[in-house]
């Protein structure tokens, strides 16, 4: 009885469930340069919202990086006439959430409050916006907590790895700023410059607003034009595209005493509104995204037991898009795993991908997608995504035919135009020791040596 | 109460989930998802004892199911700590009909997520799916639950990824070595001490006989609760759950061992230059009451004090010793109290450069006799309060939390009833309550101190 009903379940798997219901998005008209999408639900009550502004780390000057991410810091350190304290307590009082992180191209500013708040909610917002005070006081303190927070990024080597990875692949392009900084930069930092950067980057200039929860269009509009109207109405310049000689290939050390290295590889990948890109977003499920049914997982840990983890993903800024993975492994290991990952890449590239590979992407792809959009938080944060990458308001429901449509064909097209691995540019932190052999030993492990894996 | 569970170095995921890259705009979504706490929670048992709770969030058609066993790292027999965790990870190598890797393979194919994590108290499965496909996820576990392939290669192979998983997660972080050995000075030989992912001498000499007995004793559906949130109702579920799981048979379990915590009768201070520390920190962990153990009430006032000494930049750790005083540039506390043993409260202050850890030490402990000499605030408690009860309608905004939430709350012995009336306890509680807990717990004679020092 049990194994028939086993069966009978795995008949049924191979259709595509059945998730059509997702949620409806709508414009709201706002002020001009801000963009606005509304996710209307009333069942909690509650309003989530996420706002970006074109005030991201890229923007900080070539000598000043950490600026736009301590900026970011000090948008809930005080506002208007409300001190510090002051707006931490009024935030307090009515348990509204407000949050401020700068990302390469954007602030990403997150609310959250409970509906019956919600006007304080967004006057709070709002003056955290337009009138940021940026007191000394409280300058000194959040430079005082970015640099401790330096100190314990780089205790982890995967963090270690990642800002030197930008740094490599980017070089004098300003996507290559370490977000937080260093400590050089951070002591440099005078409170005229924050206050000039929040002067010119907290603007009305393709903002983004994305709203989910218990709150109408009429409301909405409202709120928009009392926290908007006040910024300025210049414009920010778009980041440059990264100079020709970006991405140079190569693999690179930094010599660190870890057990366990962790290494980051990446290339460049199609930009976000190419035809390429979701092609590409499927073959990449399929090579390093799918977690435990990517190739790179059943090969790199399953198969050899090399890492816990591995994976790949797409990465988009504005003005330039990344295919990135990372793998850790103990330093005797963590060569071959970087080896078996070359060697897949150029299998991949190829051969493609099986019609079977193909198919499951798809299943997982579109089945999965309103796992992503069952919450507000989770609606806001996704449709501001959205926007950030400058989508259009359907793409909600557009979304999973644009998957459906990807060939077989083009998957191979996008495997063999990207997924090569004399493009790799790898950093490496933690000094790998000599390593140990490559082949699969599945099935036939002896005690001492792992192989397969599941979690 | 409605807080993860504490021992988050357990959870499995993916090492690459850890490294937080720019999101890209259409990335696969994390696990997570949404719902409020009127009472949307039911339950019912079948008659192989598997206990099944259903709560109902019809916002979006997806379902989170969940299995917890009552078996954790407390659980780890004598000279194998990390037994229940490795168990968590032989659980997805495969049974007489799905092969290994195939449990997760499907629930992709379906368009679903699934995991696993266990805490010192219980092990839970989770798929998160489109709300059709329950029956197909309910099917795999069901048959997990008896018919584990739990061959030499497949017990074996798996210690070296979970040795591989502690390298990741504790060898190659300091914050986290020394987190372990305060939980051990803490508890001493009760098996909260013992980490849930075990010690790298303890996993590798587990055996197959070991992980056979362990299932044997632990994993049945009269050691279980299944849990259902999202878009069903209680029909639906009651109808599927005796289809999937009526058929298991119940099992003879291994009884469950409640071990009293053994006196502390000393202050415990331990001087940390683990290397690769670059960040100086100052950590103070008491033994606490639990909602698990009570006494009733006091872990309601043990979640405010934390919340009101450190549980934000209104707090007084953060306001006296970042704000006012310039000593460090962190501070904060926390209450671990959804457990069944002894609960735990702690404070981590980060000292800033030039600050010794004599001075920021003697100012927290200024902090701690403040709680223990006046009641708060009436305006502190107020906003504490607040926070606290706005955060728990918060969190059922995610149906995982929202799961994730009950299902700690009921694996430690509470009701559905305690989960729901949780934030009308915390309204209820006095200032005068707050200081007392404070005056009874935060013993220094009986606390663990630990100073971090940087070492390249």
């Amino acid at each position: 009885m049990k194994l028939r009903s086993l069966l009978l379940a795995f008949a049924f798997a191979v259709s595509i469930p059945a998730t059509a219901h997702a949620i409806t998005v709508k414009t709201v008209q706002g002020p001009t340069g801000v963009e606005t999408w509304l996710s209307e639900e009333h069942a909690l009550p509650m309003i989530a919202v996420t706002v970006a502004l074109p005030a991201g780390s890229a923007y900080d000057p070539a000598d000043k990086p950490g600026l736009a991410e301590l900026m970011a810091s000090l948008l809930d350190e005080g506002a208007g006439d409300l001190s510090s304290d002051a707006f931490k307590q009024a935030l307090e009082n009515r348990a509204i959430r407000l949050t401020a992180e700068a990302e390469r191209d954007f602030v990403v500013v997150n609310l959250t409050t409970l509906t019956e708040n919600a006007d304080e909610a967004f006057r709070l917002l709002g003056l955290a916006l337009a009138h940021p005070r940026f007191d000394s006081e409280a300058v000194e303190r959040m430079r005082v907590a970015q640099l401790a927070s330096l100190k314990a990024q780089d205790e982890r080597a995967s963090q270690v790895a990642q800002k030197s990875w930008f740094a490599t692949y980017f070089g004098t392009h300003p996507y290559a700023h370490p977000g937080p900084g260093t400590p050089a930069s951070l002591a440099a930092i005078k409170v005229e410059d924050i206050k000039a950067f929040a002067a010119s980057h907290l603007v009305r200039d393709r903002v983004k607003v994305a709203v989910s929860g218990d709150i109408t269009d009429a409301q909405l509009r409202k709120y928009l034009q009392q926290v908007f109207v006040p910024l300025p109405a210049s414009s920010v310049q778009q980041v440059p595209k990264p100079p020709a000689d970006a991405g140079k290939p190569g693999s690179h050390t930094i010599v660190r005493n870890e057990a366990a290295p962790v290494a980051i590889f990446g290339f460049s990948g199609p930009m976000r509104l190419d035809p390429d890109f979701i092609p590409t977003f499927v073959a990449n499920y399929i090579f390093g995204g799918g977690n435990f049914s990517a190739r790179l997982m059943d090969e790199v840990r399953d198969k050899r037991g090399l890492t816990y983890g591995i994976s790949t993903q797409q990465a988009d800024y504005k003005s330039a898009s990344l295919i990135i993975g990372s793998v850790q492994s103990d330093k005797a290991k963590i060569m071959t795993a970087l080896d078996v990952t070359k060697s897949e890449m150029a299998r991949f590239a190829k051969d493609g991908a099986t019609a079977k590979e193909l198919a499951d992407a798809k299943t997982f792809l579109t089945g999965s997608f309103p796992l992503g959009l069952d919450s507000n938080v989770k609606i806001a944060r996704t449709l501001n995504g959205y926007q950030r990458s400058g989508l259009g308001v359907d793409y909600v429901e557009k979304r999973n035919g644009l998957i459906q449509a990807v060939t077989l064909a083009k998957v191979n097209e996008m495997a063999k135009k990207y997924y090569d691995p004399a493009k790799l540019v790898i950093v490496i932190a933690g000094t790998p020791a000599p390593a140990a052999p490559a082949a699969p030993q599945k099935g036939a492990a002896p005690a001492e040596k792992g192989t397969t894996a599941s979690r | 109460m409605p807080k993860p569970p504490h021992t988050l170095g357990a959870i499995s995921l993916s090492a690459a989930l850890l490294l937080g890259f720019a999101a890209p705009s259409d990335s696969a979504p994390a696990p997570a998802a949404a719902r409020p706490a009127q009472s949307k929670a039911s339950e019912f048992q079948l008659s192989n004892g598997l206990r099944v709770v259903v709560i109902e969030d019809h916002r979006a058609p997806v379902v989170t199911h969940m299995l917890w066993f009552k078996v954790g790292g407390t659980d780890d027999p004598p000279g194998i700590s990390g037994a229940a965790h490795l168990f968590e990870h032989l659980m997805f190598k495969g049974t007489k009909t799905v092969p290994n890797g195939e449990l997760s393979k499907t629930v992709a194919r379906n368009g679903g997520q699934d995991n696993a994590f266990t805490t010192p108290d219980f092990t839970a499965y989770f798929e998160r799916i489109a709300k059709d496909r329950l029956p197909v996820v309910m099917t795999l576990e069901a048959d997990r639950m008896t018919n584990l392939d739990l061959s030499e290669p497949n017990v074996l192979t798996e210690r070296d990824v979970v040795l591989e998983e502690r390298r990741l997660r504790t060898e190659s972080n300091p914050q986290a070595l020394a987190r372990e050995q305060m939980e051990a000075a803490l508890h001493l030989s009760h098996p909260y001490g013992r980490p849930v992912i075990g010690w790298m001498g303890e996993i590798t000499t587990v055996t197959r006989a070991q992980a056979i007995d362990f299932y044997q004793h632990h994993y049945a559906p009269n050691n279980a609760m299944l849990m259902v949130v999202g878009d069903v109702t209680p029909d639906e579920v009651k109808k599927l759950a005796q289809d999937k799981f009526g058929s298991v048979p119940s099992r003879m379990l291994a009884p469950r061992m409640d071990i009293p915590p053994p006196p502390r009768l000393a202050e415990a201070r331990l001087q940390f230059a683990i290397p690769g520390t670059k960040l100086p920190q100052l950590l103070r962990f008491y033994r606490a009451p639990s909602y698990g153990k009570g006494p009733k009430g006091t872990p309601e006032a043990m979640d405010l004090l934390a919340a009101i000494m450190g549980g934000g930049p209104t707090s007084r750790l953060y306001k006296t010793l970042v704000v006012d005083r310039k000593l460090a540039s962190e501070a904060s506390a926390f209450y671990d109290g959804t457990v069944r043993g002894p609960g735990e409260f702690g404070i981590i202050a980060t000292p800033r450069d030039g600050v010794s850890f004599d001075t920021l030490e003697n100012a927290v402990d200024q902090i701690v006799r403040s709680m223990n000499t006046a009641a708060p605030e009436m305006g502190e408690l107020e906003r504490a309060k607040t926070r606290l009860v706005a955060d728990y309608t918060y969190q059922h905004d995610n149906q995982f939390v929202l799961g994730q939430d009950y299902g700690t709350s009921l694996s430690i012995g509470l009701s559905i009833a305690d989960v729901e009336d949780w934030p009308n306890r915390i309204k209820a509680v006095q200032a005068a309550d707050v200081r007392k807990a404070a005056q009874t717990y935060l013993l220094k004679e009986e606390s663990v101190t630990g100073r971090m020092q940087p070492r390249p």
